[in-house]
């Protein structure tokens, strides 16, 4: 079956098993491996995406709910300002330990500064309760999406950005 | 102790770090490992589907097998696949490959097997009571000594139990094998601990005939904490004999259903101490510990687990006479294996716990009797190995102060007299001996190469993997350092066996201990042997020598004597220490622990990079929160876990504000660290629920419905 949709800001369409997951349609038909499955059942959130300008794992979504909508992944997101600006703060803080969970965080940290932004811990802790790390404890990603969120009030300008 | 940025944090927040199942090869098909559905019986029949071409399918047996069907590890007990008896629910039965995962998939799940099922024992207090399940083996640490005894001394006596617990590791498991069969190479690809132990692994499996075994870790490991130390053996091994049956790259990857039911967790324990205490002078006097682990369905690593738990089994204390006795226990479960602790975390679970139980049955505040038990300069552990530093003691009195205990002890009880809801504070300490047990690291014999080159990079050879814990940024950062070179032209080679020496396992928090003790050593040499200020000036002015190798071995003490039978002598020649205080409120309506606060102190020497130590630190404390308060694998009545739907890790909302500081840091040695920070909250945990309630709860987790079973 055909399915039209926009993958990071292009027309894209395929004809697949209309039941596939869209995990699988990102990651083997679009080669967008950053984002990852981690438990086949939407509770861990490393298969997070944008869709419709809304955080869903794509784990648990069938590829013909896609037909029609607007998908931001990883890939797109990481070239975006904000996605920068996370980027820069979850490096500075050291805050990335194994990395297979934190695509699926710089998806929902991206979305939370976007659309509230507020330097609130217990927001920040609220918003990422869907993505689970069993790295680091949350301390060190909490600080991150803390400090972008103070620099992104400040109008900062990630390093990249600049050149 | 500046904190370098990881080399690798921007590439795996952007998505374009590599993790096994993000390779691809030509003409790669899929392989699946079909496991047991039953805990034991005998295989009488395999139907497969018949809708299905067999043609189109790859499929081994355990007869199929060229070597040996016997998994390499220090009790090399558990065969690959099962031939005719399962003893394990998730015991596997054979390896299927095909080109397309959904047929894959459907063939798999259509396979039916008949069995003559037998009696199995899965419950893990069934196993555990039983002494007719222990295995053989027993470790005895002896250091009985004559006391005057006395009828004043008060007895204290109690069984602590601890439950499985799942690495929960965010990547499952997965392994891609290539066959060249014009080379009669097998080429390994996968998430992994050890290199080396796969590749040995690889060897037995296809037999004597095959030499040209190459074990190569993906970019990424996407988390292990042990888990990723011995299954991957099995999941090799197999996948190689598919590749080599097909001739065709085979990719395994896991599903974390499959996952989180078949593959190693940390051991059940059943630890029963009783102690003698002077109540005149406060100190325990006497100290008898029976130490069990369930193993599961064979013994694989679990002696060597057992034998770290025996030897942390008496706690921070110093105890005249002491006796302890490990054993393992059989039951038909899946292997239980390695898990960050290493059978530490169960033994202090046991003892921070009894010293809080003797603390209430003499009336003492937990903290005081800590501090006049607590072991000293010239104080022995049951092994007789002599206390040299009284850091321990230090990091009790830092993390006493730091959290106000003392006035907060107070308060919580004052507050919990007119409060439904309860406070409580509680403290535990704990250590970790860095590095294998015993005479260990001179078995292993560890290899380390640098090279630099005329473009002046320096290139670190090692088999110790970054599997999260930052490992090739701190190594590179401590060649760096003692080079004085810029860490950007510090490079880690990725392990790959037949360019890597081999430097040991990524395990026993040894990685930066032993492996960058080594690290640090080589390039102090390099340094004297080349005479050179300034690294790259040097090169510039002398290129036409370069480029250049330097190897080292593993120099052991010749003071570090342990005897094997005994279980006397040096356990560890370097310990880390470490004490925390844990705050919690009890919710009395929803039978709850919330953790609101663990601040702790530690021990492990020079930091080599702040922020990722901390980071270990942090995430080791929310592994310990989920050991003492939600995570759980089996429970009768409850049927099986199946995913993390069901297994109840901590999320961002579980976990509790942490502040961590680091002593005697002035070190010139860097301690093991990868461990200790799960060894020893979890019975501070368990000790504030007692201070907010006075109740005793001896097994975690302390999920609601166990503390509604205990009020």
């Amino acid at each position: 079956m055909k399915i039209n949709f926009k993958l990071n800001n292009k027309n894209v369409a395929i004809d697949t098993d209309p039941m596939r997951r869209l995990l699988d349609v990102l990651r083997e038909d679009f080669g967008l491996t950053g984002t990852k499955e981690g438990c086949g059942e939407g509770e861990c959130g490393a298969c997070t995406i944008i869709l419709n300008g809304k955080p869903v794992t794509s784990c648990i979504l069938n590829a013909i709910q896609a037909d029609g909508t607007e998908i931001l992944t990883v890939e797109a997101i990481s070239e975006t300002t904000e996605g920068k600006l996370l980027i820069d703060c979850f490096d500075e803080t050291n805050a990335v330990q194994c990395g297979f969970c934190f695509p699926g965080f710089l998806v929902s940290s991206y979305y939370y500064l976007k659309n509230e932004g507020e330097a609130n811990i217990d927001k920040i802790t609220e918003i990422l309760s869907g993505n689970i790390c069993r790295c680091t404890g949350y301390q060190k990603i909490f600080e991150s999406v803390f400090l972008a969120c103070i620099k992104y009030k400040n109008n900062f300008v990630p390093q990249k950005e600049k050149s | 102790m500046s904190s370098v940025r990881k080399f690798d944090a921007v590439p795996k927040l952007n998505g374009s770090w590599k993790f096994i199942d993000d390779y691809s090869y030509e003409n790669m098909i899929y392989g699946y490992l079909y496991y047991s559905k039953i805990h034991h019986g005998i295989i009488k029949k395999i139907i497969f589907p018949s809708e299905f071409d067999l043609n189109e399918f790859t499929i081994v047996f355990a007869k199929d097998i060229p070597g040996k069907n016997i998994v390499p590890e220090p009790e090399s007990d558990q065969p690959f696949m099962a031939a005719k008896e399962v003893t394990h629910f998730g015991q596997i039965i054979m390896g299927i490959a095909h080109p397309n995962k959904k047929v894959l998939r459907n063939f798999a799940n259509q396979i039916k097997i008949e069995y003559d099922e037998l009696p199995a024992l899965i419950d893990v207090k069934e196993t555990l009571e039983n002494e007719k399940n222990a295995f053989g083996r027993e470790i005895i640490i002896d250091h009985r000594r004559k006391l005057e005894s006395n009828k004043n001394w008060k007895k204290t006596h109690s069984i602590y139990y601890t439950s499985h617990q799942e690495q929960a590791y965010l990547e499952p498991q997965g392994m891609i094998a290539i066959y060249a069969p014009e080379k009669n190479e097998m080429f390994m690809q996968g998430t992994l601990q050890c290199p080396f132990f796969v590749k040995e692994a690889v060897e037995n499996i296809l037999g004597n005939s095959f030499q040209n075994v190459i074990v190569e870790t993906s970019e990424g490991i996407g988390g292990a904490f042990g888990g990723k130390e011995d299954f991957p053996n099995v999941i090799a091994g197999i996948t190689a004999l598919l590749s080599y049956k097909s001739g065709k790259p085979v990719k395994t990857i896991m599903d974390r259903a499959d996952d989180i039911q078949i593959t190693t967790k940390r051991h059940p324990s059943r630890v029963e101490i009783e102690t003698l205490t002077d109540p005149k002078t406060q100190k325990i006097k006497s100290l008898k510990v029976d130490y069990r682990l369930d193993a599961g369905a064979f013994q694989t690593l679990s002696p060597v687990v057992l034998a770290r738990g025996a030897l942390h089994a008496s706690g921070g204390y110093a105890i005249e006479d002491s006796y302890i006795q490990g054993r393992l226990f059989r039951s038909n479960t899946p292997s239980n294996g390695a898990f960050r602790g290493f059978g530490a975390p169960q033994a202090f679970f046991a003892v921070e716990s009894h010293i809080d139980k003797i603390a209430a049955e003499l009336n003492l505040n937990p903290y005081d009797l800590r501090k006049k038990n607590i072991f000293r300069i010239g104080d022995e552990l049951p092994s007789t190995q002599k206390i040299t530093e009284n850091h321990l003691l230090d990091c009790l009195e830092r993390v006493i102060q730091n959290s106000d205990y003392q006035k907060k002890y107070k308060d919580f009880s004052e507050f919990n007299k007119t409060h439904r809801d309860k406070k409580g504070i509680g403290i535990s300490i704990g250590y970790h001996g860095g590095g294998y047990t015993g005479n260990g690291e001179k078995f292993l014999n560890s290899e380390i190469k640098i090279t630099v080159e005329k473009n002046a990079d320096v290139r670190i050879f090692v088999a110790n993997t970054d599997m999260g814990q930052g490992a090739h940024t701190t190594l590179a950062q401590i060649v760096s350092e003692t080079l004085k070179h810029p860490f950007e032209k510090t490079i880690v080679q990725l392990p790959n066996t037949s360019i890597t020496p081999n430097s040991g396992p990524t395990v026993a928090s040894r990685t930066i201990y032993i492996v960058g003790s080594l690290l640090r050593k080589l390039s102090l040499k390099i340094r004297k042997e080349l005479g050179f200020e300034n690294l790259e000036k040097y090169i510039h002015k002398n290129s036409t020598k370069f480029p250049l190798e330097f190897k080292m071995n593993f120099i052991p003490d010749p003071s570090v004597f342990f005897d094997e039978e005994t279980y006397q002598g040096i356990g560890y020649k370097d310990y880390s220490w470490a004490a925390c205080v844990s705050e919690i409120l009890f919710h009395s309506d929803t039978y709850q622990i919330e953790v609101k606060k663990i601040r702790t102190v530690l021990d492990i020497g020079k930091v080599v990079n702040m922020q990722i130590a901390e980071g270990q630190v942090q995430g080791g404390l929310a592994q310990a929160v989920g050991f003492a308060s939600s995570e759980f694998f089996y429970k009768k009545g409850f049927g099986r876990l199946e995913g993390f739907t069901d297994y109840a890790l901590p999320t961002s909302m579980d976990v509790p504000e942490m502040e961590i500081e680091f002593i005697h840091t002035d070190s010139d040695i860097s301690k093991g660290l990868g461990e200790i920070p799960m060894d020893y909250p979890a019975p501070s945990i368990r000790n504030a629920f007692h201070h907010a309630t006075g109740i005793f709860i001896d097994e975690i987790p302390l999920t609601p419905e166990r503390i509604f079973k205990n009020m």
